[in-house]
């Protein structure tokens, strides 16, 4: 990718990977990526914002190079994450009187994962600021997105805000700025489901900070540039509030059909009560899409037959990955088919402990469903639908 | 005394009630845990908490 304007002597330096297809060898990437790289000319100083993966370091040098960067102050690092930092070194090396600028935590995870020298380092803590001459940075920490280095960037005088990765979407585009904003949006959700979510409490605060600076534009190191940010901060106040919506998430594997049968009835059931229903079978999910249904969803019902005395494996990756991402779920149950016996509810459950769910009786049925379990399916359906009801939601 | 807040859990620390679990006594001020102290539910350092309420 090309150096592209953003604005005078404010250019995007990053790269587009059209191809990735899979992050940290979990999340899918349906959209390919971008490594956002900003370098800003001040008046005395350049300054250059993260780097990109260092697979790609190259595309940086030489856009840097082919902007006639012959002197570069400062590498303003935001997040010490390897497809941001990983470039840093071979620019350290390309232009050997800069100097790495961010708070005291990033410096010890840069130089804990790229051994950078001590003395390359300019360290600055929440508030501080920078002077490029006629413009001036300004640093803010906000830990957890999703690091707990991260920090955000405040250009003053452009009202320009770098955040990191908080806000962003994994998207390949050729838009430098958001123009296919539904698009954005979701794949912003996305990235906010499989990276953001767990620390979704601390978000509302670093909100609040950011809506006081009134930046005009956010730039984000993954996904295009946004000029009108109202709608993904908008965005970003709804998914980490509170607030759940009337969805059920049915998250179901089957062997023989008859688990499969079982998740069928309970989503009609559902469907029939006005509950709207989000269906996902846990063989070869998109985890990034189940992820997605868990941000809004107030009921998670986990549908799996028992494997020997335990959870299906793949329901059992799945429970995992959902405690590990803590979604605002507050209802969920477990139903499923078994042959002989079994702690399947137990285990599932178990896996489950950073949520704060009340569990609703469980559905086991020796062999296939006989009336009477078909019934007590309909009977989890009222529930279900009655807790909603009772939260407002339906 | 202070409560602590961890900012990779949000695990609460009250001093109140300590960690008797890691050897913490009850009516252990935070700044008083031992440096080599990790967070009983999620296993980072002291230095990813930060005061509460």
């Amino acid at each position: 990718m090309n150096p592209r304007r953003i604005r005078d002597n404010i250019w995007a330096v990053g790269t587009i990977d059209w191809d990735r297809r899979l992050f940290d060898d979990l999340i899918p990437l349906p959209e390919g990526t971008s490594y956002n790289s900003y370098l800003l000319k001040g008046s005395e100083k350049t300054a250059l914002i993260d780097g990109v993966d260092p697979a790609v370091e190259q595309v940086l040098l030489d856009n840097l190079r082919s902007l006639g960067v012959e002197k570069l102050d400062y590498i303003i690092s935001n997040h010490a994450e390897q497809d941001h930092s990983g470039a840093i070194p071979a620019v350290l090396e390309a232009w050997p009187e800069s100097m790495v600028v961010t708070n005291p935590r990033c410096a010890g995870m840069l130089t804990d994962h790229l051994h950078l020298p001590e003395e390359r380092f300019i360290l600055k803590d929440d508030g501080e600021t920078l002077s490029l001459g006629d413009w001036t940075l300004q640093f803010f920490l906000a830990p957890f997105v999703h690091w707990p280095e991260t920090q955000f960037t405040w250009l003053t005088e452009e009202k320009i805000l770098f955040t990191g990765d908080f806000l962003g979407s994994h998207q390949a585009t050729s838009d430098l700025f958001v123009r296919d904003e539904a698009g954005t949006l979701f794949g912003a959700k996305r990235y906010y489901a499989e990276i953001m979510m767990p620390y979704r409490k601390k978000f509302p605060k670093y909100l609040d900070r950011i809506d006081g600076l009134a930046p005009e534009i956010i730039a984000t190191t993954h996904g295009p540039i946004y000029d009108r940010p109202a709608s993904i901060l908008e965005a970003y106040r709804e998914w980490s509030s509170d607030e759940v919506k009337n969805e059920a998430v049915v998250a179901y594997v089957s062997m023989h059909d008859t688990t499969a049968k079982m998740a069928g009835h309970l989503i009609n059931a559902l469907i029939d009560r006005g509950v709207r229903v989000k269906v996902h079978n846990l063989t070869g999910v998109d985890v990034g899409e189940l992820a997605i249904d868990l941000v809004d969803a107030a009921t998670v019902v986990w549908a799996s037959p028992i494997v020997g005395v335990g959870p299906h494996p793949n329901a059992a990756y799945a429970a995992f990955l959902a405690n590990v991402l803590k979604p605002k779920v507050k209802y969920t149950a477990v139903i499923g088919s078994y042959g002989w016996g079994g702690k399947m509810v137990e285990q599932l459950l178990g896996l489950l402990k950073n949520l704060k769910v009340e569990v609703l009786d469980p559905v086991m049925v020796k062999g296939f469903p006989r009336e009477e379990d078909f019934a007590s399916l309909d009977g989890l359906a009222d529930t279900i639908a009655g807790k909603h009801r009772a939260e407002g939601l339906l | 005394m202070h409560k602590w807040i961890c900012m990779a859990c949000d695990y609460i620390y009250d001093p109140e009630a300590g960690d008797p679990d890691s050897g913490i006594p009850p009516g252990t001020p935070f700044e008083d845990i031992p440096a080599d102290w990790i967070c009983p539910n999620c296993g980072v350092g002291k230095d990813l908490f930060e005061p509460y309420g």
